[in-house]
């Protein structure tokens, strides 16, 4: 019953709580949470126009025993009713492109940093994730990050193209080799979240996977300074 | 060296001892059934028809193999950490990727092309198609393409980084094997085929329309194939080119695609310039087919053909300008992801308003669920929900999110299902009367239409969840504990039921081949030309009587004011029907010339180069219209 509540609240789209996407814990992760339900919504009138209009003709107009021989009246076209469906999908669209424009060009990872905040060095290769932090230590396939400071992930790749993505984070990024790309991601919530490469990377793609650990800024400086040495991987 | 090393993992050695049985048993039913000289027929066939027959049965072949491939990837993954047979790691890897190149390259597009063979030149009027001998040159190339592609599963070598390929992985440092030179290579070879069927088409269609049978007055199939065709003629060379580079960094060491000079997103730009073209490739012809069968299982002319036209034609310019679409999260930076993201959604209004036009075809007709209709009823919803998850995809910023997850695969197989195949089972039990001459049975019909509906919306709706619940693309398994194992599970009975509803299509067509029913000229009361000639379709049809065309749909008026078609005496030029074996002998030996490359076997490549350029030689020398001349009397 829980799966039925499941598939029925992604219809709905109120309580999809469960939903990985849908339990961001930075802002980037909220916008884009946001535009998925929003371009949804809008989404769902379209598809509800089409249906009705849809069941209503297929019922109406299906070939019965009376009209079976009739020959309609041909109808050519109707300026007002297509211009009525140019004009409401462009009004539609023009509502989902500006909050799309507003958020997208915040938001996109470039080369460049804009902003500052805690580096930490990320190289993606066949199969593991290695982080890099401003003391010179590094982890490997898990990832720590105080909350509520933003981390600035320098991601890059020694092989080929894989892509950094934890769901709760926010959207994914991919590392390139041979060129730095900057992710930005200021977590609000501490915890234990499941990080997957996203792009295909040869054999063993599937596990490349990691854990993004979301600690206080007490732990990571304990961290940090090596005083928990259950975290530390070793120092570079 | 381990005992693994010296055999082929059992899936191959299956795949063998099929072969092995199978060649046998072919052979003894053709020399049984004294079938040899039906296939010297279509060796040497030049007709349109033949040629589209030729097509669609080696697309369907292709179909069934990539179809298993589907089914192979949904038992592995319809439990949590599973290990279904081999299918783990790297034979997952190539699974997904035969399953996608094959369904894209050998399916999905030729299937498309045979329908446009049967009927594109039926449908204006025309006698053949323009150039009988590069058609079916253009036919043999594909053929020879998919039979190299395939041959590499055979050798334990099947490509495996994923239908797009995308560099350094493709490559031979990261990928050292043969496989992906088998993947170059065959798309090579077939993608040339597609490039001559579509220049083919198109002078076709501009050349060789009935008298009367103005641009305006065609119905919109020959439109929608008029639109690809110049699609087709814009997108291959790119991908052309991106196969040579790719071909020379495998081969030869060069570094386009890696290095200080080179860049791995190169690759990306010129697949996705080729690619995403290659989706309107796949679409428009499909939207074609269903405005056909809409308006003749309406009773009623298509409602807004102008707009229906030019909607066509928006859709093919824009889809040359959305490819970064594909690659939000390359890093592109936040003015390309804005543009990529604005021209996206513009693709969303001509689409939208040739959903409207054809509900509104519909309205006030009289609405006859033949099977053909019966699939264009199941396309309309279908391929709205995939349009609409594609307007989702088209916001920059919430791709980051879905991007190479589970969402994308669930949205390309509702439009691509959605459309293109639908469109194809639509057609063919739409046409068969013009390609057989018997009509598909409509209980089985009605068979493998719901299963393959309900099948295909049980596998692919779970997958939109399944991608927001965090699973990302070609991956082989999941952890237990992530909340996807009802998802997938569901995903997989679907996946069987859809097997299902092809075996019902593999049985009809059995059942069907079986019958001795012979149909008239127009057993679904058409509006188009094709209707207008005997079924199956005679070898040289308008020969003798040239319809002339007065209007749009001028046979169905024709037919009902006055019981039959209006036809001129003055005869016209046609193409030269011709049987000859050159364009598959030459097709054939683009097999030792790839594989030649692909080994190294210089000696190999440089002889069959040889005997090619021989071929081209004999054909430079060949002139068809000689013989005709000297038959009908000249001198």
């Amino acid at each position: 019953m829980k799966k039925v509540t499941f598939i029925l609240s992604f219809l709905f789209l109120t309580g999809c709580s469960e939903l990985r996407v849908f339990q961001p814990i930075s802002e980037a992760g909220r916008e884009q949470a946001f535009l998925i339900k929003y371009g949804f919504w809008l989404m769902m009138i379209v598809l509800l126009v089409v249906t009705v209009l849809y069941v209503r003709f297929v019922i109406k107009y299906k070939e019965t025993a009376k009209n079976k021989e009739d020959v309609p009246s041909e109808i050519d076209s109707n300026l007002k009713l297509e211009l009525s469906w140019t004009i409401f999908p462009i009004l539609i669209l023009i509502a989902l492109a500006i909050p799309t424009v507003m958020i997208t060009y915040e938001n996109s990872p470039s080369a460049y940093t804009k902003e500052e905040g805690i580096d930490i060095f990320v190289t993606a290769r066949q199969f593991s994730w290695e982080f890099e932090y401003e003391t010179g230590l590094s982890s490997v396939n898990e990832l720590i990050v105080p909350v509520g400071e933003t981390a600035v992930l320098h991601l890059t790749s020694d092989d080929v193209i894989h892509s950094f993505w934890v769901p709760e984070f926010g959207g994914k990024q991919d590392a390139i080799p041979g060129k730095e790309i900057v992710y930005t991601i200021t977590p609000e919530q501490v915890g234990t979240y499941m990080g997957q490469c996203a792009e295909f990377c040869g054999i063993e793609h599937t596990k490349m996977e990691f854990t993004a650990k979301v600690v206080s800024m007490q732990e990571y400086n304990e961290f940090l300074t090596g005083n928990d040495d259950q975290e530390e991987e070793g120092g570079k | 060296m381990t005992i693994d090393h010296l055999f082929f993992p059992s899936d191959v050695i299956m795949a063998w001892i099929f072969t092995a049985v199978s060649i046998p048993v072919v052979t003894y039913l053709i020399l049984k059934y004294r079938k040899m000289p039906l296939i010297w027929e279509y060796l040497t066939t030049t007709n349109h028809r033949k040629i589209g027959t030729l097509y669609l049965l080696f697309g369907f072949l292709y179909f069934l193999r990539a179809g298993l491939d589907a089914l192979f990837m949904r038992i592995q993954l319809a439990l949590p950490e599973n290990n279904f047979w081999v299918f783990q790691s790297d034979k997952y890897n190539e699974l997904f990727t035969t399953h996608g190149t094959i369904m894209i390259f050998f399916v999905a597009m030729p299937m498309l092309l045979g329908l446009m063979n049967v009927a594109v030149p039926l449908q204006i009027g025309a006698r053949d198609m323009a150039f009988p001998f590069m058609n079916a040159l253009g036919f043999w190339l594909f053929f020879s393409g998919a039979a190299l592609f395939n041959m590499a599963f055979l050798l334990d070598d099947a490509p495996n980084a994923g239908w797009t390929a995308y560099t350094p992985l493709s490559t031979n440092t990261y990928t050292s094997g043969q496989g992906n030179d088998y993947y170059v290579f065959g798309l090579q070879v077939s993608g040339l085929g597609t490039t001559f069927t579509a220049i083919n088409l198109l002078v076709t269609i501009i050349r060789h329309r009935a008298p009367g049978m103005k641009l305006k007055r065609m119905p919109l199939f020959p439109w929608a194939t008029l639109v690809t065709g110049v699609l087709i003629i814009v997108a291959f060379p790119v991908l052309t080119v991106a196969l040579y580079l790719l071909m020379f960094d495998r081969l030869f060491g060069t570094q386009f695609f890696s290095g200080p000079e080179g860049s791995p997103v190169f690759w990306q730009h010129l697949f996705w310039i080729f690619g995403h073209p290659e989706v309107y490739i796949l679409a428009l012809p499909a939207f074609g087919i269903f405005s056909d069968i809409i308006s003749t299982f309406s009773r009623k002319k298509i409602f807004g053909y102008n707009s229906m036209v030019i909607a066509l034609c928006l859709i093919g310019f824009l889809g040359f300008m959305v490819w970064a679409h594909h690659m939000f999260t390359v890093g592109l930076g936040p003015m390309a992801n804005t543009f990529f993201a604005i021209t996206t959604m513009m693709i969303a209004i001509p689409t939208g308003i040739k959903v409207f036009n054809w509900l509104f075809t519909m309205r006030n007709g009289v609405i006859r669920i033949t099977i053909p209709m019966l699939f264009a009823l199941g396309f309309i919803p279908t391929f709205v929900m995939g349009g609409v998850t594609g307007v989702m995809l088209s916001v920059a910023a919430a791709d980051f999110q879905f991007h190479d997850t589970y969402f994308v695969v669930a949205h390309f197989h509702y439009v691509i299902i959605g459309s293109t195949v639908l469109g194809i089972f639509a057609g063919i039990y739409y046409w068969y009367p013009k390609i057989t001459g018997k009509i598909l049975d409509r209980t089985l019909g009605k068979w493998h239409f719901w299963l393959f509906l309900i099948g295909f919306h049980l596998t692919f709706f779970p997958m939109h969840l399944m991608g927001l619940n965090g699973m990302p693309r070609r991956v082989y398994t999941y952890n237990r504990g992530s909340d996807l194992f009802e998802l997938n599970f569901i995903s997989t009975i679907g996946a069987f039921l859809m097997g299902a509803g092809m075996l019902f299509f593999a049985w009809n067509l059995f059942k069907t081949h079986r019958s001795a029913q012979i149909v008239s000229n127009d057993p679904w009361g058409g509006r188009s030309l094709e209707w207008a000639v005997s079924s199956p379709s005679p070898e040289h049809p308008f020969e003798e009587k040239v319809p002339v065309v007065e209007r749009r749909d001028s046979f169905w008026y024709s037919m009902q004011e006055q019981g039959k078609t209006e036809e001129t005496e003055h005869r016209r030029p046609g193409p030269i029907a011709v049987k000859t074996i050159q364009p598959f002998i030459i097709a054939m030996l683009m097999m030792p010339l790839c594989i030649g490359l692909i080994y190294g076997w210089w000696w190999l490549a440089v002889m069959s180069g040889i005997l090619l350029l021989g071929m081209f030689f004999v054909r430079m020398m060949t002139d068809e219209r000689k013989q005709l001349y000297l038959s009908q009397g000249g001198g």
